[in-house]
């Protein structure tokens, strides 16, 4: 690569950069979450690395198995979240940055929370003995 | 029937359609004429009938004035030739290369605009002879072809040709012998070579409007031009050579300094 | 499943939690050009949205349209998505036949009234009442102005039902149209490409489902998402464009070297489709990435723009036949000026006491 070119990815990720600092701005004081969609951003996958490298791993990651595995990892920066969704065939369906206190995919939904709450009294040991008698 | 034999005869299919698919690609190659281009846009135009109408006025238009100029009656020459036949021919070929240096008593006066008029020509014809897609559009129609130029230098070029053919057409306009000397086919034809340069530049930097709006309008500028040559002052690019060469030639014929 | 359950509820009971819908949502939002922000309220209504009635008709079409929709489905929500949302009546797929279809369209139409979406794919033959392209004894032209009368919307799949592809490169023997010059009251999406990129469709369908609107379109009605940039703004092989290294033939070096293929007639700088970046079979290649260059198949009469190998620099031939019949009408002209005017100076000489 040119050093010019060069010089123009080093830019973009330094803006990007900024643009987290200033999402982070907004969570600090107005608990506004934001995020960065990477594949909307034309970003060669050298700027990609090169973002990944200079925010960091943090104390946290995640993997979500659900209609394919997701990787979240927290950066060096807490509160900046590395969120990389991919579908059943391992092709990346999503690449991005989130600046929220916990990343939305990793709270629980509440519809689900309640389907929870039917199912769980089906899995004592009184149920299973219920359904032992019935059968 | 055998294995063997299955495949020995899908091998024969394969080789009868092998054949029949070679033959209708020679068929449809020797039948690229006849398809016709999308006329609904405007690129599709300029690229199709446009293209074609354009190569084929000029083309006329040139056979009928040179035509038109070669086949005019000539005074008889009644003296003796002064040089031998090929003396004649150097003069005349001589002349076209020395008549494009201003003699060195005019240079004060018209230095500046022979300049400026030396950048534009050689700009053009840089940007025309070295351009790969003008190279590639010649190499469509004729066959010949020729190594290209750097995008970036006929970029640059033509930002040098557009600033001399703005500075000359100030000239034109500015200065009262020149104003009163010319006439709208000075202008038509200035109009005529600056337009594709224009759009070309534009073109190849993508810029101001989408690539198809950019490619359709620097297209059809060419063909305005193509139009316009055998008609107007920019014959003076194929006459040139005729008229300095036959100048070259009588006065080598008359002994006299050129 | 009900017809009163929602896409939630069927997901759910498929075993898909409804994070993973969320998950298809921050994906969707990506494909469509949405702020990640839009994820969750895209979500919640996928969740809480009921069937939608799709009614689709193929006319003068080669199915590829609908090969590549069906192949393109893996075992995602995406291919749920479409289970749920489609697909009432569509004639190759299903299995009645015959009358018995024809009462399934009836009774779908009459149940969905004003509500159902219309996807066509295959052009419109209307030359002469439109017998070219009959199904069930009715012509397509029929079909399509009565079953488009109580649509919500019409999608055209694919360049053919978009602007009347192949059928419609000259001669155009049928008189083959596109949807949309026949169908002038209905909201109308363009969805070109021959065939079409699949993820366009779900995004268009997604979009629809999500906000009960159509996505925003470009001045030839396709999504502005997809069709937004040109085939050449995406392209990888855009560097070497720009250095002016282009391949001369299939096989040089240039070729052997990925170098790009505009001297090869790739249409790419004129062609505004997803293809550059989306790419084919869940993003395995795209015609460019496998050494041919576009050939421009998401716009109107891409068959009849002078020939998949001319370069956008070159056009017509024009012949050397035709050249010299030009050169010796020109000449005939240059002659007859010039012999004029040597009569004239012949006619001047013979008057006495007048110069030559």
């Amino acid at each position: 690569m040119t050093a010019l070119a060069a010089f123009g990815e080093d830019g973009l990720v330094d803006a990007l950069l900024m643009q987290i600092a200033g999402l982070l701005g907004r969570l600090a004081e107005h608990d506004e979450e934001g995020s960065i969609d990477l594949r909307g951003l034309p970003l060669s996958a050298s700027c990609i690395a090169d973002l990944e490298k200079r925010l960091g791993r943090g104390e946290v990651t995640a993997v979500i198995e659900a209609a394919g595995r997701s990787t979240i990892h927290e950066t060096s920066f807490p509160g900046v979240w590395w969120i990389s969704h991919a579908d059943e065939s391992g092709r990346m369906i999503a690449n991005l940055i989130e600046v929220a206190l916990v990343p939305m995919i990793l709270r629980a939904d509440p519809a689900d929370i309640i389907l929870s709450q039917r199912r769980l009294p089906g899995c004592t040991h009184v149920a299973a003995h219920a359904r032992a008698r019935a059968a | 029937m055998t294995l063997s034999g299955i495949l020995q005869s899908l091998d024969q299919d394969a080789v009868a359609l092998y054949g029949y698919a070679r033959d209708a690609a020679a068929q449809s190659a020797t039948s690229i004429q006849a398809i016709r281009p999308e006329s609904s846009t405007l690129l599709g135009f300029a690229r199709g009938i446009g293209l074609q109408a354009a190569v084929l006025i000029m083309v006329a238009g040139l056979c009928w004035r040179l035509a038109g100029i070669l086949l005019l009656r000539r005074r008889p020459q009644h003296a003796l030739s002064r040089a031998s036949w090929l003396g004649r021919v150097g003069g005349g070929a001589a002349m076209i290369f020395t008549r494009s240096f201003p003699r060195r008593t005019f240079l004060p006066r018209i230095g500046v605009s022979v300049g400026l008029s030396t950048v534009f020509h050689v700009g053009f014809f840089a940007i025309l002879l070295g351009g790969a897609p003008h190279i590639l559009i010649i190499h469509q129609l004729t066959g010949l072809i020729w190594p290209d130029l750097p995008k970036g230098v006929v970029v640059m070029i033509s930002g040098l040709t557009l600033a001399a053919m703005l500075a000359l057409l100030a000239r034109r306009i500015a200065h009262p012998v020149m104003r009163l000397l010319s006439t709208p086919d000075d202008y038509l034809s200035w109009l005529a070579v600056f337009l594709p340069v224009l759009t070309g530049i534009l073109l190849s930097g993508e810029t101001i409007a989408s690539y198809e709006s950019l490619l359709a309008l620097h297209i059809l500028s060419v063909e305005l031009m193509m139009i316009w040559l055998p008609f107007g002052k920019l014959m003076h690019g194929v006459l040139v050579f005729a008229s300095r060469g036959a100048m070259g030639f009588n006065f080598a014929r008359k002994g006299a300094a050129t | 499943m009900t017809a009163e359950e929602t896409l939630g509820d069927m997901l759910a009971r498929r075993g898909f939690s409804r994070r993973s819908l969320l998950k298809f949502a921050i994906a969707m939002t990506s494909s469509l050009a949405l702020p990640p922000s839009a994820a969750p309220a895209m979500a919640a209504n996928l969740a809480k949205s009921k069937r939608r009635s799709v009614i689709w008709l193929s006319f003068q079409e080669c199915t590829g349209c609908l090969e590549t929709l069906l192949r393109s489905a893996s075992p995602t929500i995406e291919s749920l998505m479409f289970d749920f949302i489609s697909l009432d009546y569509q004639e190759s797929l299903m299995a009645a036949a015959g009358a018995a279809a024809e009462r399934t369209l009836r009774e779908v139409v009459a149940a969905n009234k004003g509500e159902y979406l219309l996807a066509i794919d295959g052009s419109i033959p209307a030359k002469d009442g439109g017998v070219y392209s009959l199904t069930g004894g009715r012509s397509n032209l029929d079909m399509l102005s009565e079953i488009a009368a109580d649509a919500k919307a019409v999608l055209a799949i694919g360049t053919c039902a978009a602007y009347g592809g192949i059928p419609k490169a000259y001669p155009n023997p049928t008189g083959a149209v596109g949807v949309e010059d026949l169908v002038s009251n209905k909201p109308i999406v363009n969805i070109p490409g021959c065939p079409p990129v699949p993820e366009v469709l779900s995004g268009v369908l997604v979009h629809f489902v999500s906000f009960g609107t159509l996505p925003e379109l470009d001045d030839r009605k396709r999504p502005l998402a997809y069709f937004g940039t040109t085939i050449h703004d995406q392209c990888y092989r855009r560097p070497f464009y720009d250095q002016g290294k282009f391949a001369k033939s299939f096989d040089d070096e240039g070729a052997r070297q990925g170098w790009c293929l505009f001297e090869l007639g790739c249409k790419g700088p004129i062609t505004h489709n997803a293809c550059g970046s989306l790419k084919w079979n869940g993003g395995t290649s795209f015609p460019i990435e496998s050494g041919h260059g576009c050939l421009g198949c998401s716009e109107p009469d891409f068959w009849d723009k002078g020939g998949f190998y001319t370069s956008l620099a070159g056009g017509s031939e024009v012949g050397w036949r035709n050249a010299g019949v030009a050169a010796a009408i020109g000449v005939a002209g240059g002659a007859a000026a010039a012999l004029s005017a040597r009569s004239k100076v012949k006619a001047d000489k013979a008057e006495p006491g007048i110069e030559p």
